[in-house]
């Protein structure tokens, strides 16, 4: 797949033949230096954006052809979205936000108490019904967290979910997302500058000026092509 | 409940400046519209009551000639009373008079003012003008007289217990002059009463004017004043062969009242243009709410919010906005028309202002209003629903 964003001297093209596929249950880490593309590539597979060629699949669906209806029916359905920050509604509660995937899914049912057991994993089950703005950042990525998996997707999508945090904190929420991804069997595609950070991974993908490589720190040649 | 009702509500009393602009918006423009209907239609209705009240009654019987001499006022009055929706029925007489007074040895005199002849017994029934009688009492015996308060004034002062010498050219151009004592002296809020007249007994002007038989007219008050057009062709059908006329009120007072309607309308116009500026400032306060939540709104788009989901949050906000301001804009115009209506409100001394509640005309305009709120969300939802989920999330 390719990404061209912009025409005539503005062009950038910022993904350029990109193509790989994920096993379910893997925990992908894309790294790369700042302005490679990572969130690019991210944007096309969380479906938030159309690649200018190519096309993404998901559970055995080409996405290409969906409308945008059905585009934000499979994001809520197959999807789950970690950012950087602010990923929280502020004007809603923490377990209000937790429950929004499921809100729009009009799937309520028992959604109360998945939600809340959720938040327990992740260790808010104190701060549920506090404003999403009267908690810490990392606090609030763990909501994310939790947000991220209440609709039991195919993949969760993290873009540099530690970006925002200290050292810390950022370590703790790493381990977090490992350990969920292991209980679960959850599938994740984590983007990150800071590969050392999260210690051993099922797979690690190097983006580099918009090519994307298997493996750290790959040589040149061993770009990914299926 | 929806969420998005849930949210939309969230998302308003997070931003109580915005809220609190648009409710005011939508209130300012119902109030405005309640000011000018307490007011204009105050006023119109303040002159119809009192010329109803004062000069024509709900229905006036009169002749093409003026004078009714076919029948008799007594047979007329009786006839009429009997109509179920007639509460009473009164004659009168006008002519024009000259008048002179004697006071502390000066005579003043030759003063030509309008002359009503009444019937004491029947007119305080029909009739208000015996309420602006504020000094003394109405015309009650054959030479009592009152006098108007401008007249009073003019002739130096006349008070209760002066007397006063009335001459009329009777109908066979003969001046017929007579004593009265004054026993009343008419005042009416805005000048609308007999502030200009003097008023004598009916019988009295008859004997002056040798016209024994004549009635001027009839004033009609009904018990239920809509029935107005059918008392006037009951009465036109039983006397056929006669040339009687009949008006009800708002013929009578069509003269003083089509200048006043097309101004009526006009302000109306004005009430309505103040409501539009409204749904403007509302299409405003929306567009702020809007790309004050831009991130929020990419959020709802990437974890699966559908456009319509996000133009649902932002029309339930201007249904809130629409209820609050409708709600409130009313509150403040009841309050309004409620202390117009106790205070009997009037402006430098004129006429009391005539108010009421007119329940259909209120609710029109908080369903207008709400509308109007609901429609100006409409462009800034759509606009909401434009936004890109990563558009959206690079503004953080
Ligand atoms: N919407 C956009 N319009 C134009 N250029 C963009 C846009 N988004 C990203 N780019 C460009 O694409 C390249 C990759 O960006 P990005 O994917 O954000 O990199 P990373 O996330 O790895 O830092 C950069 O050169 C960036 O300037
Ligand atoms: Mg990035």
């Amino acid at each position: 797949m390719n990404k061209i964003y912009g025409e005539g001297d503005t062009k950038v093209h910022a993904l350029v033949d990109v193509s790989f596929s994920v096993k379910k249950g893997e925990f992908v880490l894309v790294v790369g230096s700042s302005g490679s593309g990572k969130s690019t590539l991210l944007n096309m597979i969380g479906l938030l954006d159309r690649p200018t060629n190519g096309q993404v699949s998901i559970d055995g669906t080409n996405t290409t052809t969906l409308s945008d209806d059905q585009i934000s029916s499979f994001r809520n359905s197959k999807l789950g979205f970690i950012f950087q920050s602010s990923n929280l509604l502020t004007d809603l509660t923490v377990l209000e936000n937790t429950l929004l995937p499921r809100n729009i899914q009009h799937t309520d049912q028992n959604a109360m108490n998945e939600a809340i057991n959720l938040l327990k994993a992740v260790g808010l089950g104190d701060q549920m019904n506090k404003r999403a703005n009267k908690i810490s950042g990392g606090q609030a990525q763990r909501a994310a967290i939790a947000r991220g998996l209440v609709n039991k997707p195919s993949i969760v999508l993290a873009d540099e979910p530690t970006g925002n945090l200290d050292s810390v904190t950022a370590e703790t929420i790493i381990q977090l997302m490992k350990s969920m991804a292991e209980k679960l069997g959850q599938t994740f595609i984590v983007v990150t500058h800071d590969r050392h950070q999260f210690g051993e991974v099922d797979r690690i993908i190097t983006i580099r000026d918009g090519r994307a490589f298997e493996g750290e720190d790959p040589p040149r040649k061993m770009e990914i092509k299926v | 409940m929806d969420y998005r009702i849930h949210l939309a509500n969230r998302m308003l009393a997070n931003k109580k400046g915005s809220l609190l602009g648009a409710i005011m918006a939508v209130s300012i423009g119902i109030l405005v519209i309640h000011v000018n209907f307490v007011i204009f239609q105050g006023l119109y209705d303040a002159i119809i009551r009192d010329l109803s009240g004062y000069r024509f009654g709900d229905v006036l019987v009169t002749n093409r000639e003026d004078v009714i001499t076919e029948k008799s006022d007594v047979f007329l009055v009786n006839w009429l009373e009997r109509i179920p929706y007639v509460e009473a029925a009164a004659p009168r007489l006008s002519s024009s008079a000259s008048i002179n007074v004697t006071k502390s040895g000066k005579t003043i005199q030759d003063f030509g003012v309008p002359i009503v002849g009444i019937d004491p017994f029947h007119d305080i029934r029909v009739s208000t003008v015996h309420e602006t009688v504020k000094d003394g009492q109405y015309v009650f015996s054959r030479n009592s007289i009152v006098v108007g308060s401008t007249i009073a004034r003019d002739l130096g002062g006349v008070n209760v217990g002066d007397n006063l010498k009335v001459k009329i050219v009777n109908r066979h151009g003969e001046d017929a002059i007579k004593r009265f004592i004054v026993t009343g002296i008419a005042s009416s809020p805005g000048g609308q009463g007999f502030d200009n007249s003097v008023v004598i007994h009916i019988d009295t002007l008859r004997d002056m004017l040798d016209r024994q038989k004549e009635t001027g007219q009839i004033l009609v008050k009904l018990n239920d004043p809509t029935k107005a057009n059918e008392v006037k062709d009951l009465f036109l059908r039983s006397f056929p062969n006669d040339d009687f006329k009949v008006e009800t009120i708002e013929e009578s007072a069509e003269q003083t009242l089509s200048g006043f309607r097309s101004g009526i309308a006009m302000i109306n116009m004005i009430g309505y243009f103040g409501m539009m500026s409204s749904a403007f400032a509302v299409v405003t306060i929306q567009m702020m709410l809007v790309s004050s939540k831009t991130r929020e709104i990419g959020i709802m788009r990437a974890i699966g919010a559908k456009r319509k989901d996000i133009l649902v949050i932002f029309l339930f906000q201007g249904m809130i906005i629409g209820v609050i301001g409708a709600g409130v804009g009313t509150g403040f115009g009841l309050s309004y028309t409620f202390y117009a209506k106790e205070t009997k409100m009037s402006f430098q001394g004129s006429l009391p202002l005539q108010v009421s509640y007119d329940w259909s005309k209120i609710i029109q305009t908080a369903i207008m209003a709400f509308g109007l709120a609901v429609i100006a969300s409409i462009y800034p939802a759509i606009k909401a629903t434009k936004l890109q989920p990563v558009e959206a999330m690079r503004s953080v």
